[in-house]
């Protein structure tokens, strides 16, 4: 017994080392791009595995359009947040206490839109866009966040009401409150780890997207990301900048990541995420 | 409760659905008709007037399907999902065996190896971008120190698209791990036990106790991870621009060269509605399949 013992403790330490070196490998690409950034360009180039680090890049970022960019992200991923929720809430609480004949089909719907290629959305939107006066706007891009946000928003939240018992609700209504009274005083507080969850995977994917900006911008709504392969077309091949930059727009994410993880987890799975 | 309250009630579900129904409807419907329509003419912002040019309608279905750039760019795509659906499901569903102990430790490990599903898709080509570069990659360096150099993959027809598959998995193995755990611990335990008390070695525990709970969720995930690799775009405009010689040139991206480069918007309508139909009908089998189910719980 006492030997069996001692070698399930064996195979424990084994499984948790090599779970720890995997994760060293499977970090060690980022980890590795966060520390260029810390480096001159001559010394990217050199061989040295030890440097001085430097801010250098991060000062030239600085100063250059890049903080411009960066707030372009930040203001249109915290519209496109902030919108979808105030849209998408009462549509997921109302999907998932009102059962009618089409709500499957509705659901349907909203993971196709999930689900349709980016292309197919930014042709129209495009010549929409060119049309309103939307092209290379904070708003526009807002606009189209917004869309791919709120079928997320009502895939999550949904899942979070239905846990909800109908009970709390019920003994509101009792006391007098109509359904969405009962909703904003019940439900929804109950609810509060799910929907800050909902916001930071919404504001992550917004905060992410790539390809409505690179199409959908061109100088006066440059959003970070699209800034980032800015410098790799217009300036040279500047890794130092390149990998500063990388290490900023990542950085926000990394950071909700760790704060809401259990709750992220959930809404992944409830989403089946997308970039 | 009284029927004027079960009326009120609905009234206000009703109420509570319009708005997003409505966003949703104008924002994804209308842009699927007007791409439809789109797809119907040779539409080109040079020449305005093409917009209502309907006298060919299947023109572009015609052109795509006797072009050898959009034949090919279907090939790359289905050996590029076929490739990273293969190594996601195979690197995930491993992982997820390994992690898979009730552990303090794992728990948090975990979260670590959420890590690349996480960040943002054009950080993570900038990343493989530095590993695949080899004046600059640590990865290169390590190969030519260790007596085996390489040239580089990204512009070596050969490799280019392994290259960037192995990008794709790396980013994308947490999604399968994430799932695969979640079906591993839904998995109950006393098969288990039977099984190890009868002596049975770990692959037959997998194969015969394991497998049979956690196959209809391996499926779902791969139909998800298909679906989501028609969609591939950061890391081959960032890695490969589609290069070399239409290597990586998956159909996504030929649809985004031929709209945004060349100008042939009608036509780049007509490949993105059969990317949609495409998708249409993966979706539809993931519904079938119960997958909505299986992904909320």
């Amino acid at each position: 017994m006492n030997r069996h013992r001692r070698r399930a403790q064996a195979h424990r330490l084994a499984v948790h080392a090599s779970a720890f070196i995997l994760l060293v490998l499977v970090l060690a690409p980022a980890l590795w791009m966060a520390q260029m950034s810390f480096r001159t360009n001559d010394d990217i180039m050199g061989t040295a595995f030890l440097f001085a680090p430097t801010l250098d890049n991060y000062r030239a970022l600085w100063t250059g359009s890049f903080p411009a960019s960066f707030v372009h992200s930040l203001e249109a991923s915290a519209a496109a947040t902030v919108a979808s929720l105030l849209l998408g809430v009462p549509a997921a609480y109302s999907l998932a206490r009102w059962r009618f004949r089409a709500s499957a089909r509705v659901a349907l719907w909203i993971l196709v839109t999930r689900m349709a290629p980016p292309i197919a959305f930014t042709i129209p939107f495009f010549l929409a866009y060119s049309y309103l006066g939307l092209i290379d706007t904070v708003t526009g891009l807002a606009i189209v966040y917004l869309t791919f946000n709120l079928a997320l928003v009502i895939w999550t939240m949904r899942s979070f009401f239905e846990a909800v018992p109908r009970s709390l609700e019920e003994a509101a209504w009792i006391d007098g409150c109509g359904v969405w009274g009962g909703f904003l005083r019940v439900t929804l507080p109950v609810s509060m780890p799910g929907l800050a969850a909902t916001a930071i995977l919404c504001f992550i994917l917004s905060w992410n997207d790539f390809f409505f900006a690179l199409i959908l911008t061109r100088t006066r709504a440059t959003t970070a990301p699209v800034a980032i392969v800015n410098f790799m077309q217009y300036e040279g091949w500047e890794w130092g900048k390149i990998a500063a930059a990388g290490t900023l727009v990542m950085l926000p994410v990394l950071a909700f990541t760790f704060l809401v993880r259990s709750y992220l987890v959930r809404g992944i799975m409830a989403g089946g995420l997308k970039e | 409760m009284p029927v004027g309250w079960a009326a009120g009630q609905r009234r206000a579900f009703l109420l509570g659905l319009t708005p997003s129904l409505a966003v949703l409807a104008l924002m994804t419907l209308g842009p699927a008709i007007y791409l439809l329509i789109t797809g119907l003419t040779p539409l080109t912002p040079v020449h305005p007037a093409t917009a209502l040019d309907f006298s060919a309608p299947l023109q572009n279905y015609r052109a795509a399907l006797s072009s050898a750039e959009f034949l090919n760019s279907v090939r790359v795509q289905a050996e590029l999902s076929l490739i990273t659906v293969v190594l996601q499901l195979a690197a995930g569903l491993g992982l997820a065996l390994l992690l898979n102990l009730p552990s303090r430790f794992l728990e948090v490990l975990r979260t670590g190896f959420l890590v690349p599903m996480v960040l943002p898709p054009i950080v993570v080509a900038v990343i493989w971008k530095v590993l695949y570069t080899p004046d600059i990659s640590p990865m290169h360096r390590l190969l030519a120190w260790i007596g085996m150099p390489v040239h580089s993959l990204i512009t070596n027809a050969g490799t280019a698209l392994w290259a960037i598959a192995v990008a794709d998995t790396w980013e994308w193995v947490p999604f399968t791990l994430l799932m695969v755990l979640a079906a591993l611990q839904m998995v109950p335990k006393e098969p288990e036990e039977a099984a190890r008390i009868d002596g049975v070695n770990a692959l037959q525990l997998f194969w015969h106790v394991r497998l049979p709970y956690i196959q209809s969720t391996l499926v779902v995930v791969a139909l998800f991870r298909l679906i989501d690799s028609i969609k591939a775009f950061p890391l081959i405009y960032v890695l490969t621009d589609g290069g070399p010689g239409g290597a990586t040139e998956v159909t996504n991206y030929y649809a985004f060269v031929q709209t945004f480069n060349f100008s042939y918007w009608g036509y780049g309508s007509a490949i993105a509605t059969l990317m949609i139909a495409g998708v249409f009908l993966l979706s539809w089998a993931i519904s079938r399949l119960g997958g909505s189910r299986t992904i909320h719980e």
